[in-house]
């Protein structure tokens, strides 16, 4: 039973941390079409950012973290505006965009492996507290996931639903060609995406600093978990995309109970076939 | 020595991964990003047979082979039901779990550790131990692999797979089986880079899962799209260059630990700039045309109908086609109900009505492309109703599109061949053990494909791309392309629309020869004075139903017709 509970409570907060990397993805990937692989590394070279500004520059902790959403903003707009947007600019077809963005994938994660080294990077400057439930517990940082998945996902959603920058996100989502003819300015919506998405990658990847520590590898894991969310999800619903993460992130959890932890991708995996398969549109389909 | 000796066994073992990966997504279009799961296949294999059982290299190679091309099959599945994205996101899961099978299955794979004293190649009773004594043995698997992929892209099956690459309604359209295609690409793909594997393994006696991540797929992606994709001999180059090129950190003294990262982000950064400054690779695929040479000067220009289509057989009036009750429905939208249409030999009919009335469903319905929620299709008595599209065509039924669907990359020529039905050098097996049966056919092909492209007037542009001709020269070549599968029933979807009067004039009178030539035609037409002028009858349909059928005189006569389509 209380292992039950643990493992629930898991899914939860995994399911926050999931969650928040979807959004991220779905806004730059449902708005702009650019399969961004390089946004596993930016979440981690924003993570690092953050890692860096707290333990070796020495600033406080919620500073180092305003400074990193910043920095890991600029850097998602500079992937934008230095590489995928000359191959927009020239009609380059859609998959060497893609194979574009793996270059700078493996680029990004090797160049964080240089100069930071291959060793995980943590902070103590931050105490948090460990709450229990009968035998199961969790910590303060895995609370804060839980709080920063949903001021995030309201706030984007209003910001959506409300102003006239997600107004025009939207349409440019549903039909980009459509969006251009009346006048909407796609590359600037393009920007701010790109920013907006890379900035709530960086939320995550503060919170993950607390949690486990960083490595050079942890971007791969976060952009597959988020690509896999919004195809479950339902490319172009931020909704089906949280619900994904969330499913995702129990059917990892409670699998735990029967199977070894190692085969966690295995049980992405088999998750993601099975919607493919099954509902190949997603959990939200798009009218 | 043996420095130089290791560098040559690697571009041999890479460019074998590269020529087997660019049949995968040069030739084929399929964006599978898991060679390194083959690669691996290939590898633990040979570990696994050589350490655990003592098995040596020819019968480790073999297994490696089959139980690799058995992976790709396994593979081709998910990638038939789904494409882009979705394929890279299935193909990069299969990465991922790989490397998740390689470390958790210890007992078997040695975990993160690997296999280790993995026994050498014996070859005459030498053990080819140093890279000096291994360099041979990989040069020539090398060159073997090389010549099995190098004879299937030049092959007539490597040109269907690139009309595939291009269009894959349009390949189904002229009678192309793209399930099988995909099945023997995949297997092919797999087995070949399991040879590298196999050598690999056999060569380092080590293996472990790190050979073998995404970062593996990524660099052999590198290096076929710096050769060039759909050129075998730029994979090979691609794989020399991007193994050479980051030897050059041996001089500059980067420490061992980074070295390697180094060099990952060299193979990203050539990546990225190759595909800004040349998204096409050092080689473009143009060594892979059709040479149509010496039969092109014995074609006559403008060249009779009797030589272009072959006349069918029966009694003209005869009928051919008969739908009956068709139905077809999206959900909740009815596109297509009770629709019933007879085709008969030596007889054009006009489908028309207003925009959005199901003509287009129909023909969709008739060539196998949706499949009818009611009603029934015969053809000459069969019942062709719940066949696919390539069976349909196989069957004698071809259609052609709206939008036209070329292969743009291919030549004119390229387009018409492709399009001709039973080819020999379809069956990738006689591709490999009858190679003169595969030639001669080809050759008479080329003869035939040309006949075609006379016909309809495009001899002179044979050897051009298709993506280089007129909007006017697009839509002969359709029609070339609608001849050339001899079927006897043909549907064209829209062929005049937007042609000036010479050329509408002129695809008149090729469909008019059609229909002399004992076909059964159907054409949908927005333009009353063509119809007028070709059809002997006219099928009005709205809203999904035909309306009314007859005589192109009397129907335009009828007022309440007018009303409807002319408001």
């Amino acid at each position: 039973m209380d292992l039950l509970i643990q493992l629930t409570l898991n899914g939860l907060f995994n399911g926050a941390h999931f969650a928040l990397l979807a959004m991220g993805f779905a806004l730059i990937f449902g708005t702009t079409g650019v399969v961004h692989f390089a946004y596993g590394p930016v979440y981690a070279v924003g993570a690092y950012a953050i890692w860096a500004l707290a333990a070796l520059v020495g600033l406080p902790f919620w500073l180092a973290v305003l400074l990193g959403i910043a920095f890991t903003a600029a850097l998602g707009v500079g992937c934008y505006l230095f590489i995928y947007r000359p191959f927009e600019i020239s009609g380059s077809p859609p998959f060497v965009v893609l194979v574009a963005s793996l270059g700078l994938f493996i680029v990004m994660k090797n160049l964080i492996g240089i100069v930071f080294g291959t060793g995980v990077k943590t902070v103590d400057s931050v105490a948090y507290d460990v709450h229990f439930v009968g035998n199961a517990f969790f910590t303060t940082v895995q609370l804060g996931q839980v709080a920063a998945a949903l001021l995030v996902g309201c706030g984007i959603a209003l910001f959506l639903r409300a102003s006239r920058y997600g107004k025009a996100i939207r349409a440019m989502a549903d039909n980009r060609e459509m969006a251009t003819v009346i006048g909407i300015d796609t590359t600037r919506l393009s920007i701010l995406v790109f920013a907006l998405g890379s900035a709530v990658s960086a939320v995550a990847g503060a919170l993950v600093l607390l949690r486990d520590g960083l490595n050079p590898n942890m971007g791969f894991g976060a952009v597959f978990v988020a690509f896999v969310a919004v195809i479950v999800g339902g490319v172009g619903s931020l909704r089906g995309a949280v619900i994904a993460a969330f499913l995702l992130a129990f059917v990892q959890s409670l699998g735990m109970w029967q199977i070894p932890t190692e085969w966690q991708n295995t049980i992405v995996f088999v998750v993601l076939f099975g919607f493919l398969l099954a509902r190949p549109s997603g959990i939200v389909r798009r009218a | 020595m043996e420095y130089l000796a290791h560098i040559l066994v690697m571009v041999c073992l890479y460019g074998i991964l590269a020529t087997s990966f660019n049949l995968l997504i040069g030739f084929g279009g399929i964006f599978a990003l898991a060679h390194a799961t083959f690669y691996a296949s290939g590898a633990y294999a040979a570990g696994i047979l050589g350490t655990k059982l003592g098995i040596g290299f020819p019968l480790t190679l073999l297994a490696g082979v089959v139980v690799t091309a058995g992976l790709g099959l396994l593979v081709a599945f998910p990638a038939m039901r789904v494409g882009s994205h979705y394929l890279v996101v299935i193909t990069l899961a299969l990465q991922a779990i790989t490397i998740d099978v390689l470390m958790n299955s210890k007992p078997l794979t040695g975990g993160p550790d690997g296999i280790a004293g993995i026994p050498p190649v014996s070859l005459f009773g030498t053990a080819l131990t140093s890279p000096v004594t291994f360099l041979p043995l990989a040069a020539v698997m090398a060159a073997l692999c090389c010549a099995v992929a190098w004879r299937l892209g030049a092959s007539p099956f490597g040109r269907s797979l690139r009309a595939m690459r291009e269009n894959e309604a349009a390949a189904q359209a002229v009678g192309k089986n793209l399930v099988r295609m995909k099945l023997v690409v995949f297997a092919m793909s797999a087995g070949l880079a399991s040879v590298a594997g196999t050598l690999i393994a056999h060569y380092i006696a080590f293996v472990n899962p790190e050979s073998f991540t995404i970062e593996e797929t990524i660099l052999i992606l590198a290096m076929v799209i710096l050769g060039g994709m759909g050129n075998l001999w730029g994979s090979l180059a691609g794989a020399a260059i991007l193994v050479l090129l980051p030897e050059g950190l041996k001089f500059v003294h980067v420490p061992g630990d980074i070295a390697d990262m180094v060099r990952q982000v060299i193979y990203g950064v050539v990546l990225i700039v190759i595909l800004r400054l040349r998204p096409e690779g050092l080689f473009p695929e143009t060594v892979f045309r059709t040479p149509t040479g010496a039969a092109r000067s014995s074609v006559p220009a403008n060249g009779p109908l009797s030589s272009a289509v072959e006349r069918a057989g029966g009694t003209p009036g005869e009928v051919v086609v008969s739908a009956t009750s068709l139905s077809k429905h999206f959900g909740g939208i009815q596109a297509v109900k009770d629709l019933t249409i007879d085709l008969k030999r030596g007889e054009i009919v006009g489908l028309i009505g207003p925009n959005g009335a199901g003509k287009t469903t129909a023909f969709n319905l008739l060539s196998g492309f949706l499949r009818p929620t009611g009603g029934t299709i015969l053809y000459r008595g069969r019942d062709v109703t719940t066949l696919k599209p390539h069976e349909v065509v196989a069957a004698g039924l071809a259609r052609s599109f709206q939008d036209l669907k070329l292969f743009t990359k291919l030549t004119v020529v390229e387009n018409i061949l492709v399009s001709l039905p039973a080819q020999p050098g379809d069956r990738p097996l006689d591709v490999y053990v009858r190679p003169g049966l595969v030639r001669r056919a080809d050759r008479e092909n080329v003869a035939r494909a040309l006949e075609i492209a006379s016909f309809v007037g495009l001899l002179a542009k044979a050897d051009e791309t298709a993506a280089n001709l007129s909007y006017a020269e697009e839509k002969l070549l359709v029609i070339a392309r609608l001849l050339a599968t001899g079927a006897d029933v043909l549907l064209l979807d829209e062929p005049l629309s937007g042609l000036d009067t010479v050329t509408v004039e002129r695809i008149c009178g090729v469909i008019r020869d059609l229909a002399r030539a004992n076909k059964a035609v159907c054409i949908i037409e927005h333009n009353l004075e063509v119809i007028r002028g070709v059809c002997d009858e006219i099928v009005f349909i709205d809203e999904g139903r035909v309306l009314t059928k007859g005589p192109p005189d009397t129907l335009m006569r009828d007022r309440e017709l007018a009303e409807r389509y002319f408001g």
